[in-house]
Parts: C-alpha cells; structure tokens; sequence
C-alpha cells in the first residue's frame, strides 16, 4: 500500500508536511540527518547544562562563565578545523553580510533579551524540552516576534536593517598570510576560554536528585 | 558523573559544525533563529508567497524547523535519561534569588524578552547559534560585530537588571 502525503493544501499538517519535503528537496542533507544534528545539538546543550537560567543570566551577572568559555573554545577549534577543510575541498564558508545597523540595533535587543530570559533561540527549546513553562511563554513571545516581523519586513525592519557592506572575513584582511591568520585566531580564541576563570552558579533544585558524591558543586 | 565538563562540550559541539559544515554532512551552518519566523507564518496562517520575508527564509527556516524536533527530541531524552532534570518548573531559582519571587514577573518578562529577542536576532540575521558559533567559526567580521554587541549587552543588562550585590 502506498502512502500518499498530501503536501499541497495551506492547512497546518500540509504546511508541516511542505516543511519535510523543502529539507528532502534542498541539498543540504537527508531528513533524517538534519533531524540528527537536532539531537545532538539539543543532546550537547542538555549534558552541559548551559540551557539553564544560572548558565546564561549567571554570566550576564558575571557569576557563571561556563557559556563563554564553551563558545569560545568552540569557535576556536572549529574555525582551524572548518578552514582546512574548506581548503581541502570538504565544506563552504557562508558568510553572513555585514550590516552595520541591523547588527548593532539587533545585538542590543539581542543581548537585552538573553539577559532577562536567560535562554537564546537555540538553548531555549532544550529548556522547553526539560519542562520550563516560564521559557514556554518566551516563546510565545518569540513566535509573535516573528509575526510581527514577518508582517512588518518591507516597512519598517528591512530599511532599519541598513545596506550591506559585503561579507567579509579576518584573513581577507590579511592577503598571503591566510593560514597564519587562521592559525593564531583559532589558538588566541581557545586560549580566551581556557584563561576566562571558570565560576558557576548552581541551581539546588537540580543538584538535590544527584548522589551525594556526584554533585559539581562538590567536587 | 550527570553532565559533561565546558571542555567536552566544546569539543562535542566543534565536531557536530564541522560535520554540519563539511559537504558529507549538510553543507552548511548551523542555525538556531529562522525556524522562530518560518513557524509564526506557518501558525498564523500567513501565505508564503505573500510575504518576502516567508519566502526569503523559505528554505532555511524549514532546514531549521526540522532540526528544532530534532533538539527538543533530544534535548528531552537526553533531561529524562542522562542529566535526570526534566521537571514541570515556571520560575528559575537564579530569579528567586536575584530578582523576586513573583511568577507573574517572571513569566511577562519571559515574554516580553522572547519577543524582543527574536526582533533583534532577525534584524541581525543570526543569534548565538548563526552568529556566535558558527559565524565566529568563518572568521566572519559580521559576526564579530554582533558578538562584542550582545556581549557587552548581555553584562550592562545584567548588572542593572538584577540585583547582583545582594549576596
């Protein structure tokens, strides 16, 4: 028997099911590996803790620094990484464009937000996951952020956003010394995050269902 | 030993961009803000051939829309299974602490910092998913930009949101 999956329609499961088939149709991995790299996304995030309030509003307060220091060396050992594999053939840079006021008017917002939820768009849905119905709400808020900007793109946020001053990259400032540029970024970045003192505030509502002797805190 | 060190993690998140990256995998970045828009125009019913947002973020807010099952898939399992934190649970201990004890505060701030939040990722055209990691990845100078921002932000907000002194 064949299963026919009706993707034409504009109601919710034919939109969901355009949403399957757009990933099938675009290159860019099989469904079933974009919905992988989800998991261990989400999997990553949830096993280090840094979906939680104390992780991201901890280091806004400056008393937690387990966010930067895990983005820092992650940029750092990936940017080495992903540029020799870019020279080898195996991956694409996509650079995005540099546009001045919609970076800085949307890093403002931005870090107003993250501050004040203590989540960002891609820790946010793991919380969700582990039960958090304060981030639920913050993502109603969000999906209406969406609304509204979808609605409001050609009037308002689109001539907010500014012209594009093109997309450019570090070593390109540095024609001849690419590999060297790469080289001392990647390392100089790591080293911010193995530097950065580790500090952590703790959540006891997690902490109290560990064994005794399994508890950071202890250690 | 219920969560794994910033090192590990580090290393772990490095090797899932760079497959993501690499032309075996998906060919291209991992992102974690479009899916926010691609949803609102698929919940509210919006036409997609009306709206040139919906069909600029047509392919990428559908690449991301199927990655976030995929996290709250695995974000879920993984809070059930291996850190044991899944609970029902509507204001965080650091708010009680260093904010109040209101649940109505938290949750309108919650809401109100969810749809600020996703205005000014958009505006910028990447959050610390697009920008942060995979952006600073590509030595992108757009990316740089919107890190100093949020960062300096992120403490100034901080410092001036919550009553950090009251230890």
């Amino acid at each position: 028997m064949d299963i026919i999956v009706k993707t034409a329609g504009e109601d919710l499961p034919s939109r969901i099911a355009q949403m399957f088939e757009s990933v099938i149709h675009q290159g860019h991995g099989s469904l079933v590996l974009v919905f992988l790299i989800g998991v261990i996304f989400g999997g990553i995030i949830q096993y280090t803790r840094v979906d939680k309030f104390e992780k991201i509003a901890g280091f806004a307060m400056l008393k937690d620094t387990i966010v930067p220091k895990m983005l820092f060396l992650t940029v750092g050992l990936t940017s080495i990484g992903l540029y020799f594999m870019v020279e080898a053939g195996g991956a694409h840079y996509h650079i995005k464009p540099i546009i001045w006021q919609g970076l800085i008017l949307g890093g403002i917002l931005f870090g107003i937000s993250m501050a004040i939820l203590g989540k960002c768009p891609g820790t946010g849905p793991v919380s969700i996951a582990e039960g958090r119905i304060d981030v639920l709400v913050g993502a109603i808020g969000g999906l209406l952020g969406g609304l509204v900007f979808t609605l409001f793109y050609d009037d308002i946020f689109k001539p907010l956003m500014g012209e594009s001053s093109g997309s450019l990259t570090l070593p390109e400032f540095f024609p001849g010394n690419e590999h060297m540029v790469v080289l001392i970024f990647g390392i100089m970045v790591a080293l911010v995050a193995i530097v950065i003192p580790k500090v952590e505030m703790f959540d006891e509502a997690d902490l109290c269902k560990l064994p005794e002797g399994e508890r950071p805190d202890r250690d | 030993m219920h969560r794994l060190p910033w090192w590990m993690g580090a290393i772990l998140m490095s090797g899932l961009l760079l497959m993501t990256f690499s032309v075996f995998g998906a060919d291209r970045p991992i992102g974690a803000s479009t899916y926010v828009p691609y949803f609102a125009g698929i919940l509210f019913d919006l036409d997609p051939e009306k709206y040139t947002y919906l069909k600029e973020i047509k392919n990428s807010g559908a690449w991301e829309g199927v990655m976030l099952f995929g996290v709250l898939f695995g974000g879920f399992i993984t809070s059930v299974f291996l850190t044991k934190t899944f609970r029902f649970s509507l204001i965080p201990t650091g708010w009680k602490k260093y904010k109040n004890n209101s649940v109505l505060s938290r949750l309108l701030w919650s809401f109100f910092s969810g749809f600020v939040m996703i205005i000014g990722a958009r505006l910028a055209g990447g959050c610390t998913s697009g920008h942060f990691m995979s952006g600073m990845s590509q030595m992108a100078i757009s990316a740089m930009i919107f890190g100093t921002v949020v960062m300096v932000v992120l403490v100034i907000t901080g410092k001036l949101f919550y009553h950090t002194k009251e230890d």
